[in-house]
């Protein structure tokens, strides 16, 4: 088929991804699939990694699950909450799986009401990539390492996206627990932390590095420390810090990275559904055709599955004592 | 330079694939535009998979002009049945509705199509313009600038509002920034008026909130009044293409107005941060508060339906800049093509200026050609278009109250906000019903939150002192004449009202 014609139905494609259906009664593993729609929740809008994951998840899952059809809903809101509730709320039948941030455990740690999933009874299909946190500097302040930034004298302007965030909230509590001279400030929605480095207005942040590589490469800014990922070319926060209350929550922040971009569908799903699903997953990471997408765009995939998945999962839903009240001070409005 | 930049135009228009490329993202991007609730973002996001075999500049060229021209076709709707595809669209509507409603909708869309293809235009020209100037144009800009802009555009109330209505404005403009305030607090995280409705937690959507206001007030009353959309019978309008043309021509006529609003447009977008719907209010602003007969908007002036089309078109281009000198994308749909650059071999980055800059002048001159083809297109098909204004209204009000509704679900697939709809209409519709101004709304509820978010972020940042910027200053001072001029225009037409009245 030529570009132009598959460029046509990209108009109808347009108006279908809006209308939904899916009923269907029940019959074994990937057999069920054949001729049934699922629908993949993303709890973003278009655009952005969530969605760029989501979709080339739902394509290649689609690919490798014979005969279905995997069509992309975006769930944005409240940031990916209600992606999230949707996602658990949703009928079982194998036909609803989505995506959402991993920050949500921190969410759910904290008992927050608005969170109306349990992360840990939900029907764990996979994860797609590990998502290394950096603290990165803006290019013309003077701090080089992590041992200048601790040095400082005065407070100096991190920022973050909203409060309630995982940027933010890891910011917070690494802030307190690794007494940093930190001043955080928020409302730094989309890229517009970046561009209050490049003014100067803030010297640094702490969030996912996926985010900030191209603007690291156009040198507008340095990397001093990292948690989790398997990038050399920066220090590890945890061999810089020496106290035990830091070195525990850079391992909880560390389960968050290692779980990033996950695809999970609700509670209950038949084994047998749920293998089949399990099995699309893993065939579209190893896609050797998705894998050439990924590398072209600079999203890295670090897969893992099911059951790992989960106990991952679980691992960062036992928290201290100490560590959920360090959360719930992070999260408490000011 | 000049080989380079004339070299990519020879290259694009002598080429069969790029050309037939852009003709075919034209129609998908008029295509989607038209269809309200589904935004320019969405469209490069299902784009996005059918691009990865392309090369570079073909795909590119692709992209860019299917969102360049997706502003061109949303006006259709704001002027033909008062149904605004989105916020900016919404600035059309104030005065492109009353158009049709008086048999011009055929000037109306020749006025508004040519309108936003010059300001397609005299955005890319201003985008290769700014290229040397834009570091420090765009650092100048801080949240204590954005928040003061913003108050600027709250001012604008003043002069929308009209002389003896200029109460009602504020009263309805503070609702709008009431509405404004619903949704988590930027500065505490606090979910405010929202509890545990999730749905509202990001604030009233737009698009719900715009369509509640214009689109369903206008479809209640035309049921009511019943017969169509145009009070004139298609027998006296000369709804022809000469009625079309002379549309076209007010776009020359108001020349200086259409690049005033263009550059304003093009600066606007350029600015990460200021949102953008902005632009279109901005431009929609500046021509009342600048008009001699400020009296006849919102009620089927031209210049109120060519300033917020050449601004919310002349930003594209603007917006391109950030995106790709800077690689800081500055709307989200920028944001969205800026990541399908990236699959296409696109660094955006400062380099792009000294080692792709054949493929920004191939980018200008898409932006430039991409809108000349809309132009066309929309213009011949237009005279049919304007026919659908003398259907009864009885046929017409089902079909645009179903795509008001669906454009309110499919905008965040989220059916709570249909009860947002139906909430807000009733006001929209009392607001009509009394002859209340609708306009200042939208800009309350557009830079309500600008401000508020900039104010907060401007305060923690330099705290009182950052009045005493020297840009902020030049912006006080700004507002300031614009509340004396105000002021001063409310005391002196009232003796001239008066003499009206006496003589009628």
């Amino acid at each position: 088929m030529s570009r132009i014609s598959r460029l046509l139905t990209l108009a109808g494609g347009l108006i279908a991804s809006a209308l939904l259906a899916a009923p269907a009664p029940a019959q074994s593993g990937a057999d069920f699939f054949k001729g049934k729609t699922i629908t993949y929740i993303v709890a973003t809008s278009p655009g952005g990694g969530y969605d760029t994951y989501g979709r080339l998840v739902a394509e290649y899952m689609q690919r490798h699950l014979p005969g279905s059809t995997v069509v992309v809903r975006n769930m944005p809101g409240a940031g990916h909450m209600i992606g999230a509730n949707a996602i658990f709320a949703a009928k079982p039948d194998g036909l609803t799986i989505g995506t959402f941030n991993t920050g949500l455990i921190y969410n759910q740690l904290i008992g927050q009401s608005a969170a109306r999933f349990d992360l840990e009874r939900m029907s764990w299909i996979g994860k797609a990539a590990n998502d290394a946190r950096v603290i990165t500097i803006a290019q013309q302040s003077p701090i080089m390492s992590y041992r200048d930034l601790a040095a400082q004298k005065r407070p100096v302007n991190f920022a973050a996206a909203g409060i309630g965030s995982a940027a933010y909230v890891e910011t917070v509590m690494l802030t307190a627990v690794l007494k940093l001279p930190i001043k955080l400030l928020t409302g730094y929605n989309g890229n517009a932390d970046m561009l209050a480095m490049r003014r100067g207005e803030v010297v640094g942040t702490i969030s996912a590095r996926s985010t900030w590589e191209p603007f690291v490469r156009n040198g507008y800014a340095r990397y001093i420390a990292q948690i989790g990922g398997d990038q050399t070319d920066v220090p590890q926060l945890a061999t810089l810090v020496t106290d035990s209350a830091a070195k525990a929550l850079i391992a909880l922040i560390q389960t968050q990275c290692d779980v990033s971009r996950l695809t999970a569908g609700p509670p209950g799903i038949p084994a047998d559904r749920l293998a089949a699903l399990r099995s699309a997953y893993r065939m579209a990471m190893e896609d050797r055709e998705l894998l050439t997408k990924t590398e072209k765009l600079g999203l890295p995939i670090e897969p893992a599955y099911g059951d790992t998945v989960l106990q991952m999962i679980k691992g960062a839903l036992q928290q201290s004592p100490e560590t959920v009240a360090l959360l719930a001070e992070a999260l408490k409005k000011k | 330079m000049i080989e380079t930049m004339f070299g990519s135009l020879y290259a694009m228009l002598m080429s069969p694939h790029m050309m037939g490329l852009m003709l075919l993202a034209v129609a998908i991007g008029l295509v989607v535009g038209v269809t309200p609730g589904i935004g320019g973002r969405l469209s490069i996001a299902l784009a996005i998979p059918f691009v990865f075999g392309m090369e570079m500049i073909p795909g590119a060229v692709f992209l860019l002009t299917m969102h360049a021209v997706n502003g061109t076709s949303g006006q259709i709707s704001s002027i033909m049945f008062g149904v605004p595809g989105d916020g900016d669209d919404a600035a059309t509507t104030i005065d492109g509705y009353p158009m049709a409603k008086k048999g011009e909708a055929g000037r109306a869309l020749g006025a508004s199509v040519t309108a936003s293809g010059i300001g397609g235009i005299v955005g890319a020209v201003v985008f290769a313009i700014m290229i040397p100037v834009l570091e420090p144009v765009v650092m100048a800009f801080s949240p204590a600038e954005f928040f003061l802009l913003a108050l600027l555009g709250i001012t604008f109330i003043a002069f929308l509002a009209g002389r003896e209505q200029i109460f009602k404005g504020l009263i309805v403009g503070l609702f709008g920034m009431m509405l404004a305030t619903v949704g988590t607090d930027p500065n505490t995280g606090t979910p405010r008026f929202a509890g545990d409705f999730l749905f509202l937690w990001d604030g009233v959507s737009l698009i719900t909130a715009v369509l509640a206001l214009f689109a369903i007030p206008e479809m209640i009353a035309l049921a009511v009044k019943g017969g169509s959309i145009s009070s004139v019978s298609r027998e006296t309008a000369s709804y022809s293409y000469r009625q079309l043309f002379e549309g076209v021509m007010e776009v020359p006529r108001h020349w200086w107005l259409a690049l005033r609003t263009s550059v304003i447009g093009a600066v606007v977008g350029m600015i990460p941060g200021l949102g953008s719907s902005a632009a279109a209010w901005f431009c929609y602003g500046h021509a009342v508060q600048t008009s001699k007969t400020p009296e006849r908007f919102g009620k089927g002036a031209v210049e109120g339906v060519i300033a917020p089309e050449t601004g919310s078109n002349a930003r594209e281009g603007g917006a391109l800049l950030p995106t790709l000198f800077f690689g800081i994308p500055a709307s989200s749909g920028m944001a969205v093509l800026m990541g399908a650059f990236l699959i296409l071999g696109i660094q955006p980055g400062p380099t792009m200026i000294t080692e792709r800059l054949d493929l920004v002048w191939t980018l200008i001159w898409a932006l430039v050609v991409g809108n000349l083809i809309a132009v066309t297109f929309l213009l011949f098909i237009m005279r049919w278009v304007a026919l659908l204004t003398f259907v009864n209204g009885a046929m017409l009000v089902p079909f645009i109250v179903v795509m008001a509704v669906t454009g309110s679900y499919v905008s965040e697939g989220q059916w709570q906000n249909l009860v947002v709809l139906v909430v807000l209409s009733v006001v929209g519709y009392g607001l009509l019903r009394f002859n209340w101004p609708r306009a200042p709304f939208v800009i309350g509820i557009v830079l309500g939150k600008i401000a508020e978010e900039s104010l907060h972020k401007a305060l923690e940042l330099w705290g009182l002192s950052f009045f005493t910027r020297p840009l902020s200053l030049v912006l006080i001072g700004l507002i300031v004449a614009t509340i004396g001029y105000a002021v001063y225009r409310n005391i002196k037409p009232r003796t001239a009202g008066a003499q009206r009245a006496v003589t009628p």
